[in-house]
């Protein structure tokens, strides 16, 4: 089909390249904000604006906020479809409780799952969660939105496209592309070394759009396989889902035999006990980890079975310190505080996947290493942006001489998904600061209007992007460009300024008092709105010395003819 | 301390990538008006090199290796975009990598 491999393989990263790109963007941009989920989450709801917090007491906090809890009507609703006949309206029979926390959380999220006598898989649980202030235990309203947690975090890896769940697949084949994508690109580019440092602004755009490309491909190749692939590993249940397909007898048999070796019941005894002291054994697991020579925060706190004779409760250790999550669990029986199992250090197997899927996930400390993950996947989405400039660049001319209107359509969907993003980002965030606290009656919950309005922005940044896409058919710029900068530079203070009006937090506030969640944010935002500017400007600069080139070309022709 | 050696490290990688990317002839002379020699090359090369390893040193003494194989990883990622970026905009600044070589 193809004379040779390497042009096989520029087929394949062009086309491929092209058509999931477009979601490859969106999975690189959030992604590089996801690692400062947290943060945007605080700039979000800022009644959770202070210091992380430690677990909090279980017997004295949680348990009665456990013990008063029942699942949503939304929750239920949810479930509907996964059960034979109609939703009970109460649920007793609690199969888990859970609180999972990490070194920059200030406020806590807690969940349970509930037994549903008539689900259709037997294992089904109906989970429910609430956030919580763990100083007082306080709820936090089901409705205000933890932006950076809750919304660009799933955007990340499922598109928030739960249908079928279609997203999760769908950034999967992306990822799995992106794997050939960096393979290929490696074949195709003739100067892998010797080019290693060059980007050559000066050159026609083109060139100049193709040095950007190999560099920001080149230089986080490390870290744009890995991340492709960790993300892959880290959904392996759902791509594969063969323990609830062809092997679901042999995994429900593994569940039975990984019981009777661990000595935790994997099912209820159908006897009634109390909970001892939590509390108690939250201490002998920070002893005994202490016994070990490890700092002793607790990260994920679970009762299975609760209230039952098989009850039990397991502590595991935060993953501050290291690349792994969540480890060294230590499982206590619930009635009598007595230890069950301390688990065993993880096998060699077990390491490489806790490190695999950790250095994806990041939980630990380590502010530097963070900055240059967003380092990375910013590095990510230039080089797909300018894949795609290049993409236009190198055949808009032809297409005019076709008078097709492909590079049309590339370029405005190029506008939508780099400066359209942004914006409905941006906008996301000013809706965040604009609505009213509690949102009058009648209107959708508060976090659900910041969703159409990040969707909403979105569209209208694309419909722009394919309005103004006239110039592209006649081998020009396409003012969306410069239009959406500008939109940027302004929208990206507004925001910084709605939060100082709105909450009070400036900048000088939040850089003296050290709150760098918040200060953080918004310096980003202000640097979004320079950079922006900057490339607004430069872009204006460019179409009128490229209109000045085009008269002149005119001038020369008639010259000729003359 | 876990601070300054971090600096140490991204600085020193910095460095490393800086004189390796002045050992290639191209960027050499987007830095310096004469040429440079053989021998220069050489040093220059061994000098990356060496920044490179010390910098991951540093790296391996505030982090477990796990940790630390990745801040590295990702240093180098940032530094050869800052030099690139460097010798593209502002050469001129590496000028103070190449300059006890550039009378040589």
């Amino acid at each position: 089909m193809f004379q040779n491999f390497r042009l096989s393989m520029a087929w394949l990263h062009t086309w491929f390249g092209l058509v999931l790109g477009f979601v490859l963007m969106a999975v690189f941009f959030f992604g590089a904000l996801s690692v400062f989920d947290r943060e945007i989450d605080r700039w979000a709801v800022p009644e959770s604006r202070f210091d992380p917090q430690p677990m909090p007491s279980f017997d004295n906090l949680l348990r009665p906020i456990f013990e008063k809890m029942q699942p949503t009507k939304t929750d239920i609703e949810q479930f509907a479809p996964f059960a034979k006949g109609p939703m009970q309206e109460r649920y007793d029979t609690v199969v888990t409780w859970g609180a999972y926390t990490t070194h920059r959380d200030p406020i806590l999220n807690i969940f349970a799952g509930y037994e549903v006598p008539n689900a259709i898989e037997h294992d089904a649980a109906l989970f429910t969660s609430r956030t919580i202030d763990p100083r007082d235990g306080k709820i936090f309203p089901d409705d205000s939105l933890k932006i950076g947690s809750r919304f660009f975090y799933p955007l990340h890896y499922s598109l928030n496209f739960h249908w079928m769940s279609l997203g999760y697949w769908i950034v999967g084949f992306a990822s799995l592309i992106m794997l050939a994508a960096l393979v290929s690109g490696v074949v195709m580019h003739r100067k892998f070394f010797r080019e290693l440092f060059t980007f050559r602004p000066k050159k026609s755009t083109q060139r100049s759009t193709l040095d950007l490309h190999n560099l920001t491909g080149v230089v986080a190749l490390p870290f744009h396989f890995f991340f492709a692939f960790t993300g892959l590993v880290i959904f392996a249940g759902i791509y594969f889902p063969i323990s609830h397909t062809q092997l679901e007898k042999l995994h429900d048999q593994h569940e039975l035999h990984e019981a009777a070796e661990t000595g935790l019941p994997h099912d209820r005894a159908g006897v009634a006990a109390p909970i001892a002291s939590v509390d108690a054994m939250v201490a002998e697991a920070k002893r005994r980890w202490a016994e070990r020579g490890m700092g002793g925060d607790v990260g994920f706190l679970a009762l299975r079975h609760v209230g039952d004779a098989n009850g039990y409760v397991s502590v595991y250790r935060a993953g501050t310190d290291r690349i792994a999550l969540t480890g060294e669990g230590i499982h206590f029986k619930a009635s009598t505080g007595e230890v069950l199992r301390e688990d065993p250090p993880s096998t060699a197997v077990e390491s490489v996947n806790e490190f695999l899927t950790g250095l994806h996930l990041q939980h630990f400390r380590h502010w530097m290493l963070r900055w240059l993950y967003v380092l990375g996947g910013l590095a990510g989405c230039v080089c797909i942006a300018t894949g795609f400039i290049f993409f236009v660049e190198k055949r808009k001319r032809q297409y005019v001489k076709q008078g097709s209107q492909n590079a049309r359509v590339v370029d405005a969907l190029a506008v939508t998904t780099v400066t359209g993003m942004l914006i409905a980002a941006v906008g996301m965030l000013i809706g965040n600061r604009l609505l009213p606290v509690t949102v009058p009656e009648g209107w959708p919950p508060r976090g659900d209007i910041e969703i159409y309005i990040f969707w909403a922005t979105w569209v209208v940044a694309m419909a722009h992007a394919f309005l103004r896409s006239g110039p592209v058919a006649q081998a020009r710029l396409n003012p969306a460009w410069i239009d959406q900068c500008l939109a940027l530079a302004v929208l990206a203070p507004a925001a910084v300024l709605l939060n100082w009006i709105t909450t009070g937090d400036h900048l000088v506030k939040t850089i003296s008092e050290g709150y760098w969640p918040v200060a953080g944010m918004d310096l980003s935002l202000l640097v979004t709105a320079g950079l922006s500017f900057v490339a607004a400007r430069h872009l204006r600069r460019k179409t009128q010395t490229e209109s000045v080139a085009a008269t002149n070309d005119i001038e020369d022709a008639e010259v000729q003819h003359g | 301390m876990d601070n300054l050696l971090l600096t140490a490290a991204a600085v020193l990688c910095v460095s490393g990538m800086a004189w390796l990317a002045l050992a290639m002839d191209v960027h050499w002379k987007q830095v310096n008006k004469n040429p440079q020699s053989a021998q220069t090359v050489k040093v220059l090369r061994m000098l990356g090199y060496a920044a490179l390893f010390v910098s991951l040193v540093c790296c391996l003494a505030v982090d477990h290796a796990t940790m630390a194989s990745l801040v590295w990883i990702m240093l180098l990622a940032g530094s050869a975009l800052s030099v690139a970026l460097t010798l593209s905009w502002r050469p001129r600044l590496l000028r103070l990598f190449a300059l006890p070589f550039a009378s040589a």
